[in-house]
């Protein structure tokens, strides 16, 4: 039984795909649209995206995998994205992460029981200026530390 | 044509040909890994890295293009150097299989460590896990540890058979082949790709851990299962003192001609190889009268001539009738028509093939017999082979073991039993046997010698790829020895004593061979 | 000499809207060059004007625009690299979310120049609030009349396209960049051909730095001269520094080309956070060779670092301190790179991944007397023999490290 993807999603995908002189071309920001909608890529978006792409599947599958965005698994309702690159480790991001492991009860990968968070490590997110920083969902936080992440965490309901 | 320098050595070398293939046709070689002549160069392996005088780096082979002038190198410490890198790199991530692995002894990465590694191991760290009996096509295995991630396969399936069958997933080190879900490789050219597998990651199922490569011998052919007439090479094994032979061909592989089948050959043609060693006549048997005396063919052919010139000598030509096909030779439908109908002046000569199939757009044509086009050109005519006309005649030489499909067997035996001398020549057992008064086995295309003309009407020249066993012997060879016997046209057929003989005379008298 | 240019009017509330960006005399730049000048002129002065690409790999701007086949019957197009992965980079980041019209003005002059009809903008796909403040802006400027049919009357068309990345380093490499905004994995291609003469959908491509982009309505409107003299004679115009790590005033800050590192660090950016010690410095971006503290009194110019060993890339100056271990920095290198390889040829897909099985083992203490050796020679097999840029940008880092910090990581290494 393939899943029912909203009107709204379908409208949205032709308006994006008219903008490339191949459809195919549409398909990461298609991608991201599905995702939004989701919530992951499973085989059934797969598929979906295909079809209306005019693509085969194992090119989409390709996609998939490659770009570390798209998730073929969902996650918590908030996606905590810590950076664990040069500027954010010089600054104390190990200890944040850390922090954020005991504070939730998760490791880096895993989701929280009540599955309202998702403790990921990312590469540089391009906001070294205020590192250390993690992203929320697409939320930009810097300059954390203990408190700063307690009131991040409190933020989010 | 531009003059470069490969090694000091001057090569001259078409424009628009890459420094690749300028130094193969000076019999210099360029290893690489995933280039492959069928496809674009891909330039992801790094292996054709050689040095060009004045550039600060060293540059791909496969795709640099010739230029008048250029100065190249291919064995200067630099490009040692860098073939070593990428061979370290390679062979740091690759499992120690070679024990285990079927591609052993035709592999490219063994052959280019003995020939420019030769180097110890200093990868200390755990190699990454991978699936290693991933079953990626109907005859395929896939195996990621082996896999060095050259992408000639996803590439075969984009730019050769189009079905985008497969693709790489993940990135970086977990980079690896795969498809989509269980969607796994389904069509008639799938064998292809444990051929161009340049290592062990791709291995055919047909041929998984059956033998060891450097038992076989190799032989050139080509595939009668269709007319398209692909080029062929027939493994098979030879005996070997302390191995038990299990069978005689283990496997068929692709062999290149531009002008026919590129570097491919369909699954039909590749596995069905069972029909080499599987129900062959092997006895050449005399039926008389309820019991079966073993013949030779000179003795058989001098009870077979008496009775033809009985017939010619009582004027009833017209009661002798050949059943042919289209498996024959071009030489063989030459001299059947020479010797019969010109010589001997016989008017009924029949058709019995095996029944067509659906061929696809690529190589596999629906006919599936090697020589169509041959007999168009000889010029014989057949007529289809009814029970009543057979049952007219008296003396039937039957070509073929393929008279059955078509008509009822009933319908069969009963024409043929009003045929008072019946000879079968074929190469492989069926239910013509019992109703025959004599059979005698004859070789395949594989066994002898001969030339078939292929759909586009290309003649191709082939010899004896295996050696034919049985009792009897190729039917140009049995033609020419009842012509001899009968003293047809002696002066024309006592010369013709081979098959490139027989070859030059059907050239002289047919402008279409020439 | 320390006006600035394409942060100028940063402080201006709204700037990312038209009719403020207008008032600060937005879109002039454009009218300039559409009504007063052909777009032979345009490229003239952008030649003239030296300016070098901005997003790292410096490549003069003119120079790449004039590449483009007037006479090939294919579209061309424009590709706007906002991809910004660099580690330590955020300088588009700022310039798209606070003056997005001067990015347009930019992709319109450009566009106009080399006879572009539709421009792609590739912003990674983490830049979230960014591509929507860009599209934002671009309706905006298709209600004004700045994009679609008939620009200001003058008989140009330019339609604009802003398309997310997903998570790829790697696409910010120009090859891989247009094979992502195709819709495919982001491996880069071979060049030649060079995206010029076939590029996106195989037609004739530019693809420019959005800060390369928005220094061109400046050019127009106060000429090539002007510009030259804001930086150096064969590199015209500013920079923006991003200045992070250990420094009590990371951000971003424009300076002509030319101004010393040790300025940046220790005038604009505030010196030391802490009290902390100098250790070393990678001028720009993790792509370059680092340097040590007794380097630093450097020009930040391309030519310069250059000569010095390093490289000017996406003049993202990241700050180390004595009380980091370089083992650490060493590790976010290793990782990065392994992490962000496409996998597409052999040295960096297998090499980074490798030399990264090596520090790790060496951070875990479990290090050999020839791991630093083995480091190094690895990273030599990468460096020169990739299909892109990001084995030499894996390489050369790596190899600094391990030249000029060796007796520090051997410390790590037991029985050493």
């Amino acid at each position: 039984m393939s899943p029912e993807y909203s009107v709204s999603l379908r409208r949205k995908i032709d308006e994006v795909a008219a903008r490339y002189p191949k459809k195919g071309a549409a398909l990461l920001p298609v991608l991201h649209l599905v995702q939004r909608e989701t919530g992951c890529i499973a085989s059934e978006e797969e598929r979906f995206v295909a079809q209306v792409l005019g693509l085969r599947r194992i090119r989409v599958r390709e996609v998939v995998t490659f770009y570390t965005m798209f998730l073929r698994r969902p996650v918590g309702k908030y996606h905590l994205q810590v950076c664990s690159n040069l500027s954010c480790s010089l600054l104390g991001a190990g200890p944040v992460l850390d922090y954020l492991q005991q504070k939730l009860g998760v490791g880096v990968g895993e989701t929280t029981a009540d599955g309202r968070f998702t403790l990921s490590t990312v590469e540089c997110l391009g906001a070294c200026e205020q590192a250390p920083c993690l992203m929320v969902n697409f939320d930009y936080h810097g300059q954390l530390d203990r408190k700063k992440v307690d009131q991040i965490l409190e933020s989010l309901e | 044509m531009p003059k470069i320098l490969i090694d000091d050595r001057v090569v001259e070398a078409a424009e628009g040909l890459t420094l690749l293939r300028a130094a193969e046709s000076a019999g210099i070689p360029i290893p690489y890994f995933c280039y492959h002549p069928a496809f674009a160069p891909e330039g992801s392996c790094r292996m054709c890295l050689v040095e060009i005088e004045g550039l600060p780096k060293l540059e791909l082979a496969c795709s640099t293009m010739v230029k008048e002038g250029l100065k190249v190198r291919t064995m200067s410490p630099p490009v040692v150097e860098a073939r070593k890198g990428v061979l370290e790199f390679l062979l740091a991530e690759h499992p120690l299989d070679c024990p285990i692995c079927d591609k052993a002894g035709e592999c490219k990465l063994q052959d280019y460590f003995e020939e420019y590694g030769f180097f110890r191991s200093q990868f200390k760290e755990a190699k990454e896990k991978r699936e290693k009996k991933f079953k990626l096509g109907r005859n395929l295995i896939l195996d990621r540890e082996r896999c060095i991630l050259c992408t000639r396969c996803v590439r075969f399936l984009n730019e050769i058979t189009k079905t985008e069958d497969a693709g790489i997933l993940n990135r970086g080190i977990h980079s690896e082949v795969g498809i989509f879900e269980s969607e796994f490789i389904d069509n008639n050219y799938s064998g292809n790709l444990a051929q161009i597998c340049p290592v062990g990651a791709i291995t055919d199922s047909d041929f998984r851990f059956k033998t060891r490569v450097w038992f076989l011998e190799s032989k050139e052919s080509v595939c009668p299962l269709c007319s398209r007439g692909c080029n062929i090479t027939i493994d098979s094994h030879p005996g070997h003192p302390r191995t038990l032979r299990t069978r005689r061909v283990y496997r068929v592989r692709a062999r290149q001609n531009p002008d026919v089948n590129s570097h491919w050959i369909c699954d039909y043609g590749r596995y069905g190889y069972a029909y080499l060693d599987e129900g062959r006549e092997d006895r050449l048997v005399w039926n008389k009268g309820g019991q079966e005396t073993r013949l030779s063919w000179d003795e058989a052919a001098q009870i077979l001539t008496e009775k033809i010139r009985s017939l010619v000598h009582l004027r009833k030509n017209s009661r002798i009738g050949i059943v042919l096909h289209t498996n024959l030779t071009n030489e063989e439908l030459f001299l059947a028509d020479r010797i019969f109908r010109k010589g001997l002046g016989v008017e009924r000569f029949f058709l019995a093939d095996p029944p067509p199939g659906k061929g696809d757009e690529f190589l596999l044509t629906a006919d599936r017999t090697a020589n169509r086009r041959g007999l168009q050109e000889v010029g014989l005519s057949v007529q289809a082979p009814e029970p009543k006309a057979l049952s007219g005649l008296d003396l039937l030489l039957i070509f073929g073991h393929y008279l059955a499909a078509g008509i009822s067997p009933a319908g069969l035996k009963d024409a043929l039993e009003k045929v008072e001398t019946k000879a079968l020549f074929a190469s492989h057992k069926s239910g013509l046997d019992g109703l025959v008064d004599f059979v005698i086995p004859v070789p395949v295309i594989a066994e002898k010698n001969g030339t078939v003309t292929n759909i586009d009407g290309r003649v191709q020249p082939f010899l004896a790829g295996l050696d034919f066993d049985g009792d009897g012997l190729p039917e140009w060879r049995a033609l020419l020895d009842l012509a001899k016997e009968l003293k047809v046209d002696h002066k024309y057929f006592w010369p013709l004593s081979s098959q490139e003989a027989v070859y030059r005379a059907l050239q002289k008298e047919i402008p279409f061979f020439k | 000499m320390d006006e600035k240019v394409l942060t100028q009017h940063f402080g201006v509330e709204g700037l990312f809207r038209i009719d403020v960006y207008r008032g600060q005399g937005g879109y002039g730049a454009v009218e300039t060059a559409l009504k007063q000048m052909t777009p032979a002129a345009v490229l003239d002065e952008v030649k003239r004007a030296n300016l070098r690409g901005r997003g790292g790999a410096g490549f003069p701007a003119g120079v790449k625009w004039g590449f483009v086949p007037q006479n090939v019957p294919k579209p061309r197009y424009l590709c706007v690299n906002a991809d910004e992965g660099e580690p330590g980079t955020f300088k588009d980041r700022y310039l798209m979310n606070h003056n997005p019209h001067l990015l347009l003005e930019g992709i319109i002059i450009a566009s106009y120049a080399v006879g572009i009809h539709a421009a792609f903008i590739y912003v990674r796909g983490e830049y979230e609030a960014v591509s929507l403040r860009l599209e934002g802006a671009i309706a905006e400027a298709y209600r004004n009349g700045y994009l679609g049919k008939n620009i200001l009357g003058m008989g140009f068309d330019l339609d604009v396209v802003v398309h997310r990345g997903a998570g790829a380093y790697i696409c910010g490499e120009e090859t891989a960049l247009l094979e992502s905004l195709e819709g495919k994995r982001g491996h880069p291609r071979l060049k030649p051909p060079f995206p010029a003469s076939v590029g996106l959908f195989q037609c004739p491509t530019v693809i420019n730095n959005v800060e390369t982009l928005s220094n061109i309505p400046f050019i127009v409107q106060n000429g090539a001269d002007w510009f030259i003299k804001k930086g150096l004679p064969k590199d015209g115009g500013t920079r923006i520094f991003g200045v992070s790590g250990m420094v009590k005033r990371p951000g971003i800050y424009e300076l002509p080309l030319g101004t010393k590192l040790r300025t940046i660090i220790f005038d604009h950016a505030g010196g030391m956070k802490d009290g902390k010690q100098l250790k070393a410095v990678i001028p720009g971006g993790m792509s370059a060779p680092i340097l040590t503290a007794d380097e630093i009194d450097l020009p930040m110019d391309f030519d310069s670092l250059a000569g010095a060993g390093s490289m000017l890339g996406s003049a993202a100056v990241i700050v180390i301190d004595r009380d980091t271990s370089i083992l650490d920095v060493l590790k976010a290198v290793a990782k990065f790179y392994s992490h962000e390889s496409c996998g597409q040829c052999t040295p960096c897909r297998i090499g980074t991944a490798w030399i990264n099985k090596i520090v790790k083992r060496l951070a875990r203490g479990e290090g050999e007397l020839d791991d630093i050796d083995a480091i190094i020679r690895l990273a030599s097999n990468i460096k020169g023999k990739t299909l892109c840029p990001l084995g030499d940008a894996a390489a050369l880092p790596i190899l600094s490290i391990c030249q000029k910090f060796r007796r520090e990581l051997e410390g790590h290494i037991p029985h050493a």
